[in-house]
């Protein structure tokens, strides 16, 4: 009886502290899988200045622009983008040079953007942006 | 029958233990997710790269680098975007946010993989080898100076 309670006695600690040992883990490792305060929206993704709520880009505009090499002039990408949606506040990556960003929504999956990046008058590139 | 209640308290204390290791295992892996590894063509045709080796010791960063001095700190998501393994002891974070730009990062022990929201820690360590790849028109990733901005939104916590 004696020996069973204590071979009991020596359980309950082990097993105390093993449940201690995995909770402190899996609260440690579940920040992975909680989001961020702030991935709702982050700052750099909102618009900035006035919003032209009827701007869509459609399929043919997307297939010109493709066809458009990184390094062309801004001035050729608005000539088939026309007017953004808006403008993403501006922002320096690389020193020294100003960068614009100008988003538009696609006509057949408005919950994603089209973002564009200039640096000077120069066409930069884009890069889809799920919303 | 106090035998048998032992027994299947050890039995209950075997199998609890074996979850909870089995749950660790999982927990501890989810960080390092499967993100495929991103393989950039550099622009710049150094000899010596970030990943190389030379007399046994790797090169952590090459020309291009910005070397900074983390003393352990963390580095953080500059913006939502993904963070994907590169060289060994690199990552590559991309982001829709800034189009033709990527960010290489060295030096971090045990880097978080996959999505991160902006302002997010993606890893810590003594050393951060930073480096700006701006996208040029035949596919390959020049090296260019980064903006301080960018470096304070990294380096910065939220």
């Amino acid at each position: 009886m004696k020996h069973h309670n204590s071979e009991w006695s020596t359980l309950k600690p082990l097993l105390a502290g093993g449940l201690m040992f995995a909770l402190v883990g899996l609260l440690i490792d579940v920040r992975g899988m909680v989001p961020a305060e702030n991935s709702s929206r982050s700052e750099s993704e909102v618009c900035q200045g006035s919003v032209r709520s009827e701007v869509e880009l459609s399929r043919e505009q997307l297939a010109q622009l493709l066809t458009v090499p990184e390094r062309d002039t801004k001035a050729r990408v608005r000539d088939i983008l026309k007017e953004p949606y808006c403008q993403l506040p501006s922002l320096e990556v690389r020193a020294g040079v100003a960068a614009e960003r100008e988003a538009y929504p696609l006509e057949f999956d408005p919950q994603t953007w089209l973002v564009i990046l200039y640096e000077g008058d120069e066409y930069a590139g884009y890069r889809f942006s799920h919303q | 029958m106090q035998d048998i209640g032992l027994a299947i308290s050890k039995f209950i204390f075997r199998k609890v233990s074996l979850m909870l290791a089995l749950l660790l295992s999982i927990a501890g892996c989810s960080s390092q997710s499967t993100e495929e590894v991103r393989a950039i063509q550099i622009y710049q045709d150094w000899e010596l790269e970030p990943g190389d080796a030379i007399a046994g010791h790797p090169v952590l960063g090459g020309l291009g680098d910005i070397s900074i001095e983390l003393k352990g700190d963390s580095v953080y998501a500059p913006f939502d975007g993904r963070v994907q393994p590169n060289v060994k002891g690199c990552v590559i974070f991309s982001t829709p946010q800034i189009p033709a730009y990527l960010f290489r990062l060295c030096g971090l022990k045990r880097p978080t993989l996959g999505q991160v929201s902006q302002g997010e820690a993606i890893g810590s360590g003594r050393y951060l080898q930073f480096a700006a790849l701006r996208r040029q028109p035949d596919g390959r990733w020049a090296l260019v100076e980064p903006a301080i901005d960018i470096l304070e939104r990294t380096l910065e916590k939220p």
